[in-house]
């Protein structure tokens, strides 16, 4: 029996859920969330945004049917930056989720209210998504393991669209085993989702994670020093851990931008207020004028801003210097990690260059200043490749993250790596206190 | 004066492109609609194998070259027909490129085909506001562009009559379904050219390009200058209207459709082996039997199944019997006749007999007619010849009208000689009951 009589309480406080079950309790194996960009009958699908507010979908994500059938009881959909737009969850229409160590700060983005809603409830699993690092941010801001798998892995029937060819549904928790154990419920192919696949399907029996590729990069003082603890835990775990060098990862951020806001752009063409969600506008207007107002007055600003710069880059006569070109930067990035992958298991990174910002921070930083954010955790998003981040250290008594990137559909590393890395670690949990 | 066409046709297949709504069946609004042709969040567009078949197929009719792969785009722009605002069309790797199509003997160069998903439909209402019904939104188009090699409104109409002929006969479209295609016509009396989109069948095609050509003329003639510009097609008024300026021609946007694969159509493409289109077939005709253009294309517009049944007699007899019968008294019956090979194989058996001498040419052409017809006077006159001879055959056997009084199967000696010297004319059943009839009449 799953109590859930504190979650009104828990979310009151953290804001972590956009919509709570208003059951008080469930006869169920266990609890899950799923992001408000997953479909769920019996909740409402907004992702975050004023623009689908009423619409109730009428199927459930694959993803999401595949928990109940397990057994999963769905307590919530948890908040996220509108439309997964944003790394600090500060851009929903539905709250801000705050960050268990620090209300002040951010729990990350766009997974922001999973991330919290794994490091606040114990035995909770989360289903988040991740576009360009929207499991791995918010993961590491929170001190909770976020695991998002290959690109394809798991089924995206049921995904409200960012980057469609870089969404990829995955777990995050507070317990490590909670990924080897949730993902391969979630995990294979559906003929409702053509790009989903299961070849080949994930290793019953994980493999161990033997050699790491430390990239070294800009980070703050903090995220430095744990990342160099980190290493030498690993080496005391017996794994290889060589520095290596990655040049063509500082185009993966602005390929990453034109691409993820190209596709963006055009899934977000069909919410203008006509068929689901927001239709309360003035239809005695033309068409287009309807469209203008209803999408000027509910779309954020932040989707505004991706709706332009992504339609920027993929008109003619900029298509092929910003569109065409970052795709052809996406396939030398992936070439890159080919080439790592040879020689080693995984790559190894912080997952973010600082630790979770204030809200007064995050207010004062420009757009670009907070798409810099995302540096380390966009490229094996823009790759399709599988990465894990895991808690390894406390800066200022807030966590601090690493992130495991690992070859295409070796998923099983990573799990194996992570459920290690628990046994090692020894986290230090956020005081809740209700 | 130049015309280039872009033809859209719904290709037939049971569910829609992406989803697997029914293509037809219920005509009430939005009842064939699903999350995916709505484009509700969250669902995901799969490829009907079928459309993308049917597409290769119209490539290689259109003698175009097939690439290896293939995938889909997004085309944006924002329609309330259009359920995501955005259509998945074929921009890059259409499924054909730079084919020919022969008007007789003149060829028109095909640019390319490509899959879309057609939108759905808005119906205006009598207060200025509008329906949408979805039911149509999904279904497979493809879309074939041409080059401006058409050269007046009337050769566009007979373009487009012989293509779509064509078109049916490769896909087995049905025939009745003209209003479900749909014509962008490009035309320029002098240099620059307008577009009027969206013009539905072949009279209105005509149409619509004819006023175009008088009213650039008139520019032209009064010294003004052609805007280019796309214009509507008034169905009722019979006039085209100007719909959008062409400097504020939309920028669609295209960006590769990140829901459905890479396909790898080169097997797929090769596995394909297309009927003999009627054009094709029309020339085989002019060679092979030595027919004019004229009449071999009377045949085949009559019916395809017209044309293979003058190849089966022609095979059985001779060719200049073929042409004969089935150019008089086969033709002039086809309409209301449904073919069956049993029917067809009675007409062959019967000139045959012709052939044979056993039967006189009017005589054939007589029982070719009721045996097509079934009319009941050429009916009526070919069983009173039956009557005939077994009345002759029971005069020369006067003996069984009483044995058959006694046991019925007395009956089969008259039978026997009656089917021995009909040879087959008649069928076993005409005869017996003959027989029968004759022989009660006599008791």
């Amino acid at each position: 029996m799953i109590d859930l009589s504190k979650l009104p309480a828990i979310n009151e406080r953290y804001r972590m859920f956009s919509e709570i079950t208003s059951e008080a309790s469930a006869d169920a194996e266990f609890a899950f969330s799923a992001k408000d960009n997953l479909t769920a009958v019996g909740f409402r699908a907004r992702a975050g945004s004023a623009i689908l507010e009423g619409y109730e979908p009428v199927f459930d994500a694959a993803c999401v049917e595949k928990m109940r059938s397990a057994g999963g009881f769905l307590v919530g959909k948890t908040n996220m930056d509108e439309f997964g737009f944003g790394s600090f969850s500060v851009n929903s229409a539905y709250g801000v989720p705050r960050n268990p160590y620090d209300a002040e700060r951010s729990c990350g983005g766009s997974s922001g209210g999973a991330a919290c809603a794994a490091a606040v409830m114990d035995g909770h699993v989360a289903l988040g998504v991740s576009t360009g690092g929207s499991i791995a941010c918010p993961a590491s801001f929170c001190g909770v393991y976020g695991m998002a798998p290959t690109y394809g892995r798991v089924s995206k029937h049921g995904l409200i669209d960012y980057g469609n060819s870089m969404d990829k549904v995955g777990i995050l928790s507070g317990d490590a085993k909670d990924l080897g154990r949730y993902l391969p419920v979630i995990s294979g192919e559906d003929r409702r989702d053509p790009t989903s696949c299961n070849h080949p399907p994930l290793a019953k029996k994980f493999r161990k994670l033997k050699s790491v590729a430390l990239v070294r990069s800009e980070t703050s003082a903090g995220v430095d020093a744990a990342i160099r603890a980190a290493e030498e835990e690993l080496r005391s775990m017996s794994v290889d851990v060589e520095a290596v060098s990655m040049d063509t990862l500082r185009y993966a951020l602005p390929a990453y931008y034109v691409l993820a806001s190209a596709e963006g752009s055009t899934n977000i063409a069909r919410y203008c207020g006509l068929r689901y969600g927001r239709q309360d506008g003035d239809l005695s207007m033309k068409f287009d004028d309807y469209f203008t107002s209803m999408r000027s007055q509910y779309l954020g600003e932040e989707t505004k801003r991706r709706v332009i710069l992504g339609t920027f880059t993929r008109m003619s006569g900029f298509r092929d210097k910003y569109y065409a070109k970052a795709l052809g930067v996406r396939n030398a990035i992936i070439s890159e990690y080919k080439k790592i992958f040879e020689r080693f298991d995984a790559v190894l990174t912080p997952t973010m260059p600082f630790i979770s910002p204030r809200f007064d921070e995050i207010s004062g930083m420009s757009a670009l200043e907070s798409y810099r954010a995302d540096v380390l955790s966009v490229p094996p998003n823009l790759s399709g490749l599988p990465h894990v981040s895991m808690p390894c250290g406390y800066s200022e008594g807030m966590p601090v993250g690493m992130m495991l990137t690992a070859d295409h559909w070796n998923d099983d590393m990573l799990l194996s790596a992570a459920e290690d890395w628990q046994d090692r670690f020894t986290a230090i949990p956020p005081e809740v206190s209700l | 004066m130049k015309i280039g066409l872009e033809v859209h046709v719904q290709l037939p297949t049971r569910s829609k492109m992406f989803c697997s709504c029914p293509t037809e069946g219920d005509a009430e609004p939005n009842t064939r609609i699903c999350p995916v042709c709505m484009g509700f969040p969250g669902s995901k567009p799969s490829l009907n194998g079928e459309a993308l078949k049917l597409g290769l197929k119209l490539a290689k009719m259109l003698e175009c070259s097939i690439p290896d792969t293939t995938w889909f785009s997004r085309k944006i722009y924002f329609y309330p027909d259009l359920a995501k605002n955005f259509q998945i069309t074929q921009q890059e790797t259409p499924v054909g490129l730079g084919g020919v199509y022969m008007l007789g003997d003149k060829p028109i160069r095909i640019t390319r085909i490509h899959l879309e998903e057609d939108p759905g439909k808005i119906k205006r209402t009598s207060d200025g506001s509008s329906l949408i019904d979805y039911n149509r939104s999904g279904i497979p188009l493809a879309e074939i562009v041409t080059e401006p090699d058409i050269s007046s409104p009337a050769e566009a109409r007979k373009f487009l009559a012989s293509l779509l002929a064509d078109i049916r006969h490769t896909i087995d479209l049905e025939p009745d379904s003209e209003r479900s295609v749909r014509c962008d016509c490009n035309i320029s009396v002098g240099k620059e050219r307008c577009e009027v989109k969206n013009v539905t069948g072949l009279k209105n095609v005509e149409r619509a390009l004819t006023f175009e050509v008088v009213r650039q003329t008139k520019i032209l003639r009064a010294g003004g200058k052609i805007e280019r510009e796309t214009r509507h097609f008034d169905e009722e008024r019979k006039v085209t209207t100007s719909a959008r300026k062409k400097e504020f021609e939309a920028d669609y946007g295209y960006i590769n459709e990140p829901d459905l694969g890479t396909y790898h159509i080169a097997r797929m493409a090769s596995e394909i082996e297309n009927k003999e289109t009627p054009m094709e077939m029309a020339v085989r005709f002019e060679n092979d039997y030595g027919m004019t253009a004229k009449a071999a294309r009377q045949i085949i517009s009559t019916d395809i199944r017209l044309a293979g049944f003058f190849e089966d007699l022609a095979a059985a007899t001779d060719t200049e019997t073929a042409k004969c019968l089935v150019s008089g008294v086969v033709s002039s019956n086809w309409k209301g006749f449904e073919p069956t090979k049993g029917s067809l194989d009675d007409i062959i058996s019967m000139v045959r007999r012709f052939k044979e001498g056993k039967i006189t040419d009017v005589e054939c052409n007589m029982r070719v007619r009721c045996i097509m017809t079934g009319d009941e006077d050429t009916c009526r006159i070919c069983s009173e010849d039956l009557d005939k001879i077994v009345g002759r055959a029971l005069d020369e056997n006067p003996s069984v009208i009483a044995d058959y009084a006694a046991n019925e199967k007395a009956a089969n000696r008259i039978i026997g000689a009656v089917m021995k010297e009909t040879g087959g004319t008649y069928s076993s059943a005409e005869i017996v009951s003959a027989v029968r009839r004759l022989i009660t009449e006599r008791l």
